[in-house]
């Protein structure tokens, strides 16, 4: 068994031998590019000996440029080989290739050299390469081993033969050479370019079966600086290659170098489409139900590493829908398993919360609520038409990997039935569940050092930028500054993007240099300056869609909040629609702020003007809903009495009404710094 | 430099006392910040806190009355260069001109037009808004004739009044002076006569230079006379001056970089030659007045279409009426389709539904203009508005079954449409450009004959 | 006193070449560079900038066409070949935009005339092209490619690449090195967003216009005019993702209600007028290619151009 390092030396030393002797002048006729392998690294077009020797010594002696203009002299003296072998593949064909690997008709390009041990693996692992959407080239004695096999070849089976040795594996790097100046936008001659192109966009993999010589494992050895991963099934010793059973080497090598197929169809015997989302299951109408009060339930996502989870699989622990008596409540445990190169800890909460979409867009399966609440059920019509429990996982499986394609590499099921072991899953969950809870709320805008800005609003508001702190919220009150980070990490070119906080200008106030920057570049010079925290100088601007304002009363030294359900007047004069009007749109205008309801709450509100003793007044109906929060807070720092002291519409209707109320319970606004 | 309302309110006495009409200074405050009170209203005021406010709050483009009564219109109080930015306040008056060297009859005939032409479109009424009398003869008798020819009509529409000589607007104003009509043009040499009119009749008054200099001299030339309402008319020569000029009056006009430009623009749109290009182009670039030749049908929707659209304000989306709307005549078989008021999302349906030939209603609910995502989201789009709505527009005389067609980002609330409806309901595509295919393809499977 | 204008822009529209002449490896009779512009349209005083492009559309399968053209034009336009050189020699446009309908059939098959479609089209006139190709997942691959390959080295301007389906218009233009239209529904983020997705597969910037979509004068018109002004604000206040020309193609134009109910011997001039009125207001707001079906329209806009260009007074704007 030949050790890789060794004989790569070997075949190097025989390489240069062998490049030294190159006789004739050559070159293929189909092509504007020369020897590609040579014009790509170095620009220089090859078809004497000299320059070969030339380009040879510039790229330090490399083993793929010395085996190109080998065959392509071999090809000059011996001529073509006969069908099926097709030797050097015209421009015009590596376009039509090119342009099925852009729009993704093809996931990627596999080689497939050497001599397999029988013609059966082969044939499985080529079958693989082209159900998985692989375009595959093939040098050696696998060619005749899959035609004596009954395999089909060519261009239209994907799988391409490229000549009896494998040697002639060096066209597959000529081939990605091409597409990479054709396509890439790579110009001859930028080394660097051409292998950043390579490792990063070509998706490329090579399986090496026995039988190189060591030449030959040198020229495959040589395509690693490309990025591409060499995988093996047995033969070689050593080295980089990846040793990898014949049923599991497709699947690594695609894995090893990111290519992703996607999930397109749910082979499960019910309709899946969002257009099936509202539809809900009346107890006459359904098979079965899970949790809901009536049995234990719960629903989880979990993160593992790639090795821990198959791509697919649904495992169901207890018994099946059909052993459950028509009309009964069981219990449910859901537990969906995810792996992926970027995914995250954080994006949990943000995944499972689908679990409740994908569920419904099941035609027959219906689903409520989140995590240890959930109430699911199946129809009858479904279970007539023989939908199962494992059904639900498979549609739940799929679905994950059809939407979040870049995210997620691999999605497995598990579905509790079995009471017990519901009871203690859910129990783990449940710990989860607290710990995720007590990530967010000790979060601490100091704790971060980037926040995120929020653009969707921008068609209302062409200079408006939301910037998300965790400890505030979007004014829409729709997005956390967990959810905006997440956003950013999953589309990065969307409408959250990150924010460097910079340096601190001013605490109180929350003013940052970052900040300023960023909102100035935002707002196309507009705006220069953020305040995060003060209501009065340079508040962030608003759009239109803020769940309230809050807004200053300069006569009673305070601020106040009005929210958009209140349709009454205010003491400052005007309702809440007349101020929406007047500082929405884009507009910074100080001592007015859009902000979210739940913001109210917040440790920052009112930071920059002294703290929550500046609230005088707010609608009774707020109050009411903010009540048992509120006072909490205000308890805890040490504020009891402050609940009362803030007046609404029935205790204050005027400015003047609320002078005077504000006296008579004294409220410590009137006692701060004056306001203006 | 516009003024926050924060440091505008600093400058006020905060007595709170009403007189200006809003209940707090504070009202008053951002009402002087948004261009939208005179600082004059405030009677407790420091004449030097008056200046400085005025200075900084009056609307920078002053506002102009044309014409009196139920026909009249007013211009200016802009404060934006592009719509987007806030909205376009006051839409163009359109003008058809006459000539005086046409016959009365031929001017009656086209006062007339003006008076009673008008064209609906979603809702609201659009017509043209003045009548132009044009000078061509050179004759001052002649052009009072014309212009007692517009007024005999009793039409009450503004006039416009486009003389070189002052004596033939002094001829022509006997006829139409009380009717607030606008004085075209003052120039370097004849402004003392036209504002002397200007002011006899307290009309406003069109200043003409080729030049924002010019422009500037006579702006101050004519409110050192006591005309205060003023037009300004770049004089272009070709369209391409018209964008450039206007762009720029609008421009140092709203940055109050030059105060003096703080006018609305007029705009004759033959002069160029080309006047479809130039009612086109003075709609979109800030024009207020644009006399035309009076325009043939194409012309005529097309431009009042365009000056609806550009004005409208871009947070206050146009909205439907709600109710049933037919597409090509739908019998009690025909299909339902459900869709928001959004006038965007009805025409966007339309379009695809007439295009698939399929006669069909379509029910309209009112969801306060918003699409159907947001309508769906905020919760304005409900089971409840809904069953109301086809209640409401009597839509079970209308047809024979009880199949309703809802939007496919509305699919979260078909089961509840069905309890509250009793009726069935069928889940559309999300994109209306699918529309056609799903009639053909699911509506049929429902029975339905297209 | 001065009457400057200072945007303070900070950088300009980018170009891109359409059409391909003989020196270039083409056929086309010329070729243009549209974009550039380095401040709000036609304030420009430098020399050379140019006019909007005026388009004529055309189209293989006529039962999914305004029926006005066909009365205005008569029976040329039964044939694709006809109508291109109609569109050329007699009609004045700059630009022939062939929207392939016949692949909005259902179950549309027939690729390989397609081929032959284009060809016809790109011998009945040396007019630079711009190809609207299908728009269903299951046959745009090959679409695509048959265009593309067919026109190779012509520069073609190949439509439309949109947030979910783009892949197969992007890898003709990087295949045969064309220039492709990115369609947004009226919305600047989501355009930018298209534009950085095409830029991630390999899509240059300088092979990209931007279609912000434009509904018909009187059917949400505004809103695409208003998205025009901010795309162009945007771009010239330094957001390269956004500095590429504009192309407008209010579609609906011919079939909207005031158009259909026009009396006949007025419907011609109606449609034209919509057509014109909506094309001058989107050249005023920055697009660079003007889309239009009525042949009778292309005159006035010529006409009106020409003179919306003619430089200003005395006083300078930048």
């Amino acid at each position: 068994m030949p050790d890789v390092e060794l004989a790569k030396k070997q075949g190097e030393i025989l390489l240069k031998t062998r490049v030294s002797a190159v006789r004739q002048s050559f070159s293929y006729e189909e092509t504007a590019y020369h020897l590609p392998i040579s014009y790509a690294l170095t620009g220089v077009p090859v078809h004497d000996q000299r320059a070969a020797l030339d380009v040879y010594s510039r790229t330090g002696s490399n083993p793929l440029v010395a085996s190109e203009s080998i065959l392509a002299d071999m090809t000059a003296v011996s001529g073509k080989e006969p069908g099926p072998y097709t030797g050097f593949i015209s421009d015009t064909v590596i376009r039509k290739l090119g342009y099925s690997l852009v729009d993704g008709s093809i996931l990627g390009l596999a080689l497939v050299v050497g001599t397999p041990p029988n013609a059966g693996m082969a044939a499985a692992v080529c079958r693989e390469l082209q159900e998985k959407y692989m375009l595959t080239f093939l040098a050696g004695e696998v060619i005749p081993a899959l035609s004596g096999a009954g395999v089909r070849l060519g261009l239209e089976y994907r799988l391409i033969p490229l000549g009896s040795t494998p040697f002639y594996g060096v066209h597959f790097v000529d081939i990605i050479a091409r597409v990479a100046m054709m396509f890439g936008g790579v110009p001859p001659g930028d080394t660097h370019r051409l292998l950043t192109y390579a490792a990063e966009r070509a998706r490329a993999i090579v399986i090496v079966f026995p039988g190189l010589t060591d030449e030959e494992i040198a020229l495959v050895d040589g395509m690693r600086v490309l990025g591409f991963p060499i995988l093996t099934p047995g033969g070689y010793r050593g080295g980089s290659w990846i040793q990898a059973v014949p049923e599991d080497i497709v699947r690594k090598g695609m894995e090893e170098r990111g290519i992703r197929v996607n999930v397109t169809a749910i082979p499960i015997p019910m309709g899946c489409s969002p257009a099936f989302e509202g539809k809900s299951i009346r107890k006459e109408e359904m098979y079965v139900e899970f949790g809901g009060g009536r049995s234990p339930a719960f629903e989880l996502l979990r993160m593992r590493m790639p090795d821990e989870v198959k791509d697919g699989q649904v495992t169901v622990i207890g018994p099946e829908i059909g052993t459950m008596k028509e009309g009964s409540a069981n219990p449910l445990g859901i537990i969906i398993e995810v792996a992926g190169r970027t995914m995250k800890k954080d994006y949990e909460p943000v995944l499972e919360r689908r679990i409740h979409n994908f569920v419904n867009y099941g035609e027959g399966s219906w689903h409520v609520a989140q995590r240890d609440l959930i109430w699911v059920r199946i129809s009858k019509e479904a279970v007539a038409k023989g939908v199962r429990i494992e059904h639900i996982g498979k549609l739940l499986a799929s679905k994950f990997r059809m939407d979040f394609p870049q995210l997620l590499d691999a999605v497995s099921v598990t579905l509790i039935t079995d009471r017990e072991k519901v009871l203690a899953a859910k129990k783990e969950a449940e710990e989860i569940y607290d710990e995720r809870d007590a990530r967010i709320k000790g979060m601490r805008d100091q704790d971060v050092d980037t926040y995120y800005s929020c653009t969707l609003c921008q068609t209302f508001a062409p200079n408006h930028v939301c910037v998300i702190t965790p400890e505030r919220p979007a004014l829409c009150g729709a997005i956390s500054w967990l959810d905006g980070k997440i956003a950013f990490e999953m589309s990065p070119a969307g409408a959250n993007q990150p924010v460097e906080k910079g340096a601190a200008l001013n605490v109180q106030n929350g003013e940052f240099d970052g900040v300023n920057r960023f909102i100035k570049k935002a707002s196309h010079g507009e705006i220069e300056r953020c305040s995060l925290y003060s209501v009065m100088e340079y508040p962030m601007t608003c759009c239109g869609c803020f769940e309230a304002i809050a807004l200053m009363l300069p006569e009673v030294n305070g601020i106040m909040v009005v929210n958009r359900e209140f349709k009454g007047m205010t003491p400052s004069g005007m309702t809440f629609s007349t101020l929406a009007g007047t500082i929405g749109g884009g507009a910074q205008t100080p001592g007015f702020a859009g902000i979210s309801k739940n913001y109210i709450l917040s440790d920052r509100f009112l930071q920059g003007e002294g703290g929550i003793e500046r609230l005088v007044w707010m609608p009774s109906q707020l109050r009411e809903e903010l009540r048992d929060r509120l006072t909490k807070k205000l308890a805890e720092k040490g504020l009891a009495g402050l609940f009362g002291k803030i007046a609404d519409e029935t205790t204050a209707a005027t400015i003047e009404d609320l002078a005077a109320f504000l006296e008579r319970v004294q409220h410590p606004a009137l006692a701060m710094k004056p306001l203006v | 430099m516009a003024l926050k309302a924060l440091d505008i309110y600093k400058l006020l006495p905060k007595k709170n006392c009403k007189e200006c009409g809003d209940p707090t200074c504070l009202t008053f405050a951002m009402k002087l910040a948004g261009g939208k009170a005179d600082v004059d209203l405030c009677p407790y005021l420091s004449e030097e806190a008056k200046s400085v406010l005025g200075a900084s709050t009056r609307p920078p483009i002053r506002l102009v009355r044309v014409g009196v009564g139920e026909r009249f219109f007013k211009v200016g109080e802009e404060t934006v260069l592009y719509r987007h930015e806030k909205t376009f306040y006051h839409p163009p008056g359109i003008v058809f001109r006459v000539r005086d060297t046409q016959t009365a009859p031929e001017i009656a005939a086209v006062t007339r037009r003006v008076r009673d032409e008008t064209f609906t479109r979603v809702g609201a009424d659009l017509r043209f808004s003045g009548i132009a009398i044009e000078n061509t003869s050179g004759s001052a008798e002649t052009f009072a004739k014309a212009v007692a020819a517009v007024e005999a009509e009793q039409a009450h529409l503004p006039p416009v009044l486009i003389a070189k000589d002052p004596a033939a607007l002094k001829a022509g104003l006997v006829h139409c002076g009380s009717y607030r009509p606008l004085l075209h043009a003052a120039n370097k040499e004849n402004f003392r006569d036209l504002c002397a009119l200007a002011k006899q009749y307290g009309c406003p008054l069109v200043i003409r230079a080729a030049t924002p200099e010019g422009l500037v001299q006579l702006m101050k030339d004519c409110t050192e006379e006591g005309v205060q309402e003023l037009m300004l008319d770049p004089a272009p020569e070709t369209l391409g001056a018209f964008i450039t000029r206007s762009t720029q009056i609008r421009q140092l006009a709203i940055t109050r970089s030059v105060p003096e430009l703080g006018y609305p623009v007029f705009l004759d749109s033959t002069l160029t030659g080309q006047q479809d290009a130039a009612i086109a182009l003075g709609i979109v670039k800030y024009a207020s007045v644009i006399v035309t030749d009076p325009l043939t049908p194409g012309p005529a929707k097309a431009a009042l279409t365009l000056r609806q659209n550009i004005y409208t304000d871009p947070q206050k989306p146009i909205q439907m009426n709600p109710g049933l709307y037919r597409v090509g005549t739908p019998d009690k078989d025909a299909p339902v389709l459900l869709t928001v008021n959004f006038s965007l999302t009805f025409f966007t349906l339309e379009g695809y539904l007439e295009s698939t030939r399929v006669p069909c209603f379509m029910l309209i609910v009112d969801t306060e203009g918003l699409s159907v995502l947001t309508a769906v989201a905020a919760g304005k789009l409900s089971e409840t508005l809904v069953r109301d709505s086809i209640k409401k527009f009597g839509l079970e005389n209308e047809v024979s079954h009880r199949k309703l067609i809802i939007p496919g980002y509305a699919a979260p609330l078909s089961g509840r449409i069905e309890e509250a409806t009793g009726w069935k309901v069928l889940v559309g595509p999300r994109d209306a450009a699918e529309i056609g295919e799903f009639l053909h393809e699911e509506w049929k499977k429902e029975g339905g004959a297209p | 006193m001065s009457y400057e204008l200072n945007f303070g822009w900070t950088s300009t529209i980018g170009e891109v070449m359409l059409g391909a002449t003989k020196a270039d490896g083409g056929t086309r009779r010329l070729s243009y560079r549209i974009g550039g512009g380095t401040t709000l349209p036609f304030l420009e005083s430098r020399a050379g900038s140019p006019s909007p492009l005026i388009a004529l559309e055309i189209c293989d399968y006529l039962p999914f066409w305004p029926p006005i053209v066909k009365n205005y034009c008569g029976d040329l336009v039964n044939s694709v070949g006809e109508w291109a050189k109609a569109a050329d020699a007699s009609y004045g446009a700059d630009l022939i935009r062939l929207y392939l309908t016949s692949t909005r059939q259902r179950n549309f098959e027939d690729i390989a005339t397609l081929g032959k479609t284009v060809e016809d089209v790109l011998s009945a006139s040396s007019l630079p092209l711009a190809i609207e190709g299908s728009n269903e997942p299951k046959i745009d691959s090959e679409v695509f490619q048959t265009c593309g390959e067919v026109a190779q080295g012509e520069r073609l301007l190949l439509g439309t690449a949109e947030a979910g389906k783009y892949r197969s218009v992007a890898a003709a233009a990087l295949a045969y090195n064309h220039s492709i239209i990115a369609q947004s529904p009226i919305d600047i983020n989501l355009a930018k967003q298209l534009n950085i997705l095409l830029k991630e597969i390999g899509v240059q910037r300088d092979h990209i216009v931007i279609d912000p979509y434009t509904g018909a004068l009187g059917y949400g018109f505004e809103y695409s005019y208003s998205a025009m002004e901010r795309i162009r604000f945007s771009a010239l206040k330094g957001d390269a993702d956004l500095a590429m020309p504009m192309i407008c193609s209010a579609i609906d134009s011919l079939t909207i209600k005031e158009v259909r109910e026009a009396e006949p011997r007025l419907q011609d001039e109606m449609a034209t007028r919509w057509e014109f009125y909506t094309g001058i207001a989107a050249a005023a707001a920055g697009a660079e290619i003007i889309c239009v079906r009525h042949p009778g329209t292309i005159p006035l806009l010529r006409k009106a151009f020409t003179d919306m260009k003619k430089p200003a007074g005395p006083a300078e704007v930048r």
